[in-house]
């Protein structure tokens, strides 16, 4: 194989300690057929066509270019190899600026390190092959896992660039967290309306058409790669057409059965058919067939015992209840009783996680009394509790009906602690801070007092809320070492009757407390009518059963890891599995919007409609011949690449998701998986050369 | 009627399992005595040396070159075979990669004669007496062959056509080899790995496979096997991963994790280090997430431990042929 070294002098960068006619005599002694050239900058465009030309004049097969990093100009160089006809792959650069020249500074042995590299180099590119990047056509359209505010706007913004988008929720409504509360730091803005612009936008506006809105939908699997996956969707029945049904809320009164509230964690009661809570969008009820009497064989009431809604009208519906079909001023045909679960496909190029997190079960500090203790509540409770379509339609009330004076939000309940959560969350300050706001507004005499580990209150709006707590003379705060050690009790024997509570806290207050912030005139008991609980953001439920579909990698804390957690936050592990949003951190609303709009960046620019989608070659390759099945390699790759084919009998990587790490080569205990240009013959030449 | 193609049978630093492997082959050692001309096999024949040495070059069809090269009696009559023969195989382990007697590279010649020859508790030896190439006695001089250095494989000492493994090989696989050249079919590329497959132990053991994820390693004595499960997956170091196939899995199909007799897969390296690596991929990951480096180093070092001899259990075939060969400066 006709072979030819350009050795680059970077001005005078690599030449100053590296004599290219020193290397020069040597590397021909011990390769005879070599070309040697040398070139003052084989980056500039003299030095590249220089290059182009003398690969064609001498009729080049393989190029060593002993210069810079190739994470400087490995790419220009492979540009010159294709202008010349050579295949690009059939080059190996040797990094002798950066790791030779800049960092020795003898220039004896310099050169003869220089010498060393470019034999071994040379040696290795002799044995490399050509490779081809392969094309394949991809899908653009995407798929969004989550309607909270990273979703929403991630569906939004790729609906109004032309793609096509297929939201999936799991509940039966859009706007995840952010529409239950009423208020929002840092400006208390109303949390629906704040919402309501961009889920008016993907649900009526123009680009609407482009949003699939598939509430009470989960993923059930998926299948393919980037560019071309295929996901699966189970739907759980609503039982009301959302085409048909105009939203009036007619049918609610008249239901008969009631069952708890999810939405308003179970503190009120909702209908068997009822919304989610008021303003909830799509603004369309949904039924609960759990406790609904049509599903739960009662007789209800209603005009005759018709057959009615749903399917066929036959004879099995007599004499079910049909209420709320009563009711409905559209009739019959805004019911569907006779829905079934479904399971949908949609094809994806892109899937985007933006399945938001939940908070830490504050049961997992029973000293805390949280669940039960009355009017100890978490912090999504509280805000339900506020909220003016909430249980309590936004009047904070204890458990026996009584307006509270006195309060204690406690900051960081399980978090910055090895034994619960290790991180801090970076929104509970802020919304406690609201809290405050709130509670000042609605009860003016209100003491309250914070129970905080650290304070943690970035951005550059964040001070408002804060200042104005810190000039309150009825707040306090209390800054505590340790939030496991206190106790919230109930005074006297009044256990479940509701009344005072005692937060004790007194050996903890922390040494590093500040006079500004010093409690006084308490003995480390502090007696308040209502606590809040401010507790770590956390995982969703259901991330587990997801990440297990799409093999996505959990961090230690169960969130979705990032590619790279200050670079490619935004991406998963696997190839075209992006994350927006709480799912992968704690975060506020503004973060995952910006998250959400992220991951849009990342799918318009990674799948473009019209081009196709380049697959490096520089891939991991399985020997189908020579892979015996063992399965060693399966569970190896960070990439999820590797899959194996029970029907062959052996294992594959999908070059597209492969990202040619060779981990899966190392594991191979039959070298049945050769890595694209880093097989053992070239490895083991290189290190024959270097250490001869 | 023509002369039939001679075939001869050497062992050199070997246990002799090879020949009874040989002879396991039954009845059709007759049909090997009615095509070749079994001429030479110190464990079963009485020509010498001697009757080698006067044949002329290449006279020897075929020769099976058992054991390895310890002494320098074994490089001799490995030079003079090579000479004395048209097709030299490496037949068995020992010739191919070192296998057990290699173990013994991993210590100096003193240290050897030391535990062989006077440390060592059934050994009398007051007068420390130790082997020397030539001692005096009343009745001359005595001379012995030298112990060399290290053991060797045939082809680090002469080259070799193609090679068989096992431990012993299988008689099976010795059958199929001679049966091939019966057939006068072409033989394989010069160099080749014969009478055995190109994949791994895996393809002929029929336990069922899942992904690996091991959390203990178990000895063989600590744990009785589930019958249907790989048995690497149950804690046993099963070395069929990284072991050509062609013994038809026996040891792992009688619930013993296999010692890795047949050698490397096709185009591996180093047996042991394939090994090491691939178990490395699957031991305890999802457990060492998240902590600290110290608690890392602590889990990987408790699973290290759980093996009390790596070098007799990775490299137990291994070694000679190894990148590794033997311990240096020593």
């Amino acid at each position: 194989m006709k072979t030819a070294v350009y050795f680059c002098s970077c001005g005078t960068n690599i030449s100053d300690k590296i004599d290219p006619r020193t290397v020069e005599d040597a590397v021909k002694k011990s390769n005879a057929d070599v070309i040697f050239k040398t070139a003052g900058f084989l980056c500039s465009e003299d030095g590249k066509e220089f290059l182009r030309k003398d690969i064609i004049d001498n009729g080049i097969e393989a190029v060593v270019i002993p210069a810079c990093s190739p994470r400087d100009h490995e790419k220009t160089f492979m540009n010159v190899l294709s202008a010349a006809g050579v295949n690009p792959y059939m080059m190996q650069m040797v990094n002798i600026r950066e790791q030779i020249a800049w960092v020795t500074e003898d220039k004896e042995k310099a050169a003869a390190k220089a010498i060393n590299y470019i034999n071994a180099a040379i040696s290795r590119v002799m044995l490399q092959e050509p490779l081809e990047k392969r094309e394949i056509d991809i899908c653009s359209d995407a798929v969004v896992v989550g309607a909270g505010p990273a979703g929403l706007k991630a569906a939004l913004s790729l609906a109004e660039a032309g793609r096509k988008v297929t939201v999936v929720e799991k509940s039966p409504t859009i706007g995840g967290l952010p529409v239950r509360y009423e208020e929002i730091f840092p400006n208390m803005e109303c949390g629906p309306c704040m919402l309501e612009p961009i889920m008016g936008e993907a649900l009526h506006g123009n680009a609407s058409g482009n949003i699939e809105f598939l509430t009470l939908s989960e993923i059930e699997g998926v299948v393919g790669s980037y560019g071309n996956f295929t996901v699966k969707i189970r739907r759980s029945p609503r039982y009301v057409d959302t085409e048909k049904c105009i939203g009036c809320a007619e049918c609610i009164a008249p239901c008969p059965v009631s069952s708890k509230n999810p939405f308003n964690c179970g503190m009120n009661d909702r209908k068997a058919i009822d919304f989610s809570f008021a303003g909830a969008l799509p603004n369309v009820p949904y039924v609960n067939a759990g406790v609904c009497l049509r599903f739960n064989g009662g007789e209800g009431g209603g005009k005759e015992n018709a057959g009615d809604a749903g399917d066929n009208g036959d004879n099995e519906n007599a004499g079910l209840c049909r209420l709320c079909i009563d009711a409905c001023p559209v009739g019959e045909e805004a019911f569907k009783f006779g829905e079934k679960e479904e399971i949908l496909e949609r094809n994806a190029g892109s899937i985007i996680l933006a399945t938001g997190s939940s908070l830490y079960d504050c049961r997992n500090i029973p000293s805390l009394g949280y669940a039960k203790i009355p009017d100890v509540y978490n912090s999504i409770e509280f805000e339900r509790m506020l909220a003016s379509n909430g249980p309590t339609e936004g009047s904070i009330k204890t458990a026996d009906g009584g307006e509270p004076q006195s309060f204690a939000i406690v900051h960081c309940v399980g978090s910055l602690d090895k034994n619960h959560k290790d991180y801090c969350s970076g929104i509970c300050c802020e919304y406690a801070f609201k809290f405050n706001h709130i509670i000042r507004n609605k009860i003016p005499s209100a003491k309250i007092y914070h129970l905080y580990k650290e304070m943690v209150i970035p951005g550059k709006e964040s001070g408002g809320l804060y200042e104005h707590a810190v000039e309150d003379k009825n707040t306090v705060f209390i800054r505590v070492s340790d939030i496991n050690g206190m106790t919230v009790k109930e005074e006297g024997n009044k256990e479940g009757e509701g009344g005072k509570k005692i937060v004790s806290y007194g050996l903890l207050r922390s040494a590093r407390n500040s006079d500004h912030y010093c409690a006084s005139g308490d003995n480390g008991n502090i007696s308040v009518d209502l606590v809040i609980l401010c507790p770590a953001v956390v995982p969703g439920k259901d991330m587990d059963k997801l990440a297990g579909i799409l093999e996505v990698v959990k961090d230690k804390n169960g969130f979705f890891e990032e590619l790279h957690g200050r670079t490619d936050a935004g991406r998963s592990k696997i190839k075209g599995v992006y994350l927006a949003g709480t799912c992968h951190s704690p975060m506020d609303i503004k973060e995952a919007m910006s998250e959400g709009m992220a991951a849009v960046g990342y799918v318009l620019s990674g799948l473009v409609v019209g081009r196709k989608l380049s697959i490096d070659p520089l891939s991991a390759v399985v020997n189908q011949d020579i892979c015996s099945g063992c399965k060693v390699c399966i569970g190896v790759c960070p990439y999820k690449a590797v899959s194996f084919d029970e029907e062959k009998g052996s294992s594959s990587v999908n070059e597209l998701l492969c990202q040619g790490c060779g981990t899966c080569v190392a594991a191979c205990p039959s070298s049945a998986i050769k890595a694209n240009q880093f097989t053992n013959e070239e490895i083991f030449a290189e290190i024959g050369i270097m250490t001869a | 009627m023509t002369e039939k193609p001679k075939i001869s049978m050497y062992w050199a630093s070997s246990c002799g399992g090879c020949e009874i492997a040989l002879v396991n082959i039954n009845e059709k050692i007759i049909d090997l005595d009615a095509n070749f001309d079994f001429m030479f096999c110190p464990c079963l024949l009485d020509t010498k040396k001697s009757d080698v040495k006067e044949l002329p070059d290449e006279d020897i069809f075929i020769t099976f070159f058992n054991g390895g090269i310890r002494t320098k009696e074994n490089e001799e009559m490995a030079h003079l075979l090579r000479k004395k023969s048209k097709i030299l195989i490496a037949f068995g382990s020992c010739a191919y990669e070192g296998c057990i007697p290699a173990l013994a590279n991993l210590f100096s010649k003193n240290e050897l004669f030391n535990t062989v020859y006077t440390d060592n508790f059934t050994i009398d030896n007051p007068l420390n007496v130790l082997p020397v190439p030539k001692s005096a006695v009343p009745e001359g001089e005595i001379e012995i062959p030298q112990f060399c250095d290290a053991l060797k494989t045939l082809s680090q000492v002469v080259d070799v056509d193609y090679f068989i493994p096992g431990c012993p090989p299988e008689s099976k696989q010795i059958w199929n080899v001679i049966e091939l050249v019966i057939s006068g079919a072409s033989l394989p590329a010069k160099g080749s790995v014969i009478g055995a497959g190109a994949s791994s132990v895996c393809v002929e053991c029929d336990r069922k496979k899942e992904e690996k994820k091991i959390k203990k390693i178990y000895r063989n004595y600590e744990i009785i096997p589930e019958k249907e499960k790989c048995l690497l997956e149950q804690g046993l170091i099963c070395m069929g991963i990284a072991t050509r196939d062609g013994c038809g899995a026996l040891c792992p199909k009688v619930n013993m994790p296999c010692t890795g007799c047949y050698g490397p897969p096709e185009g591996v390296l180093d047996q042991g280090a394939k090994m090491v690596s691939a178990l490395g991929s699957i031991i305890n990951v999802d457990r060492i997430k998240g902590l600290d480096d110290e608690k890392i180093t602590e889990k990987i070092n408790e699973v290290i431990e759980s093996i009390p001899d790596p070098a007799g259990l990775f490299y137990k075939y291994s070694l000679a042929d190894s990148i590794l060969r033997r311990k240096v400066n020593i």
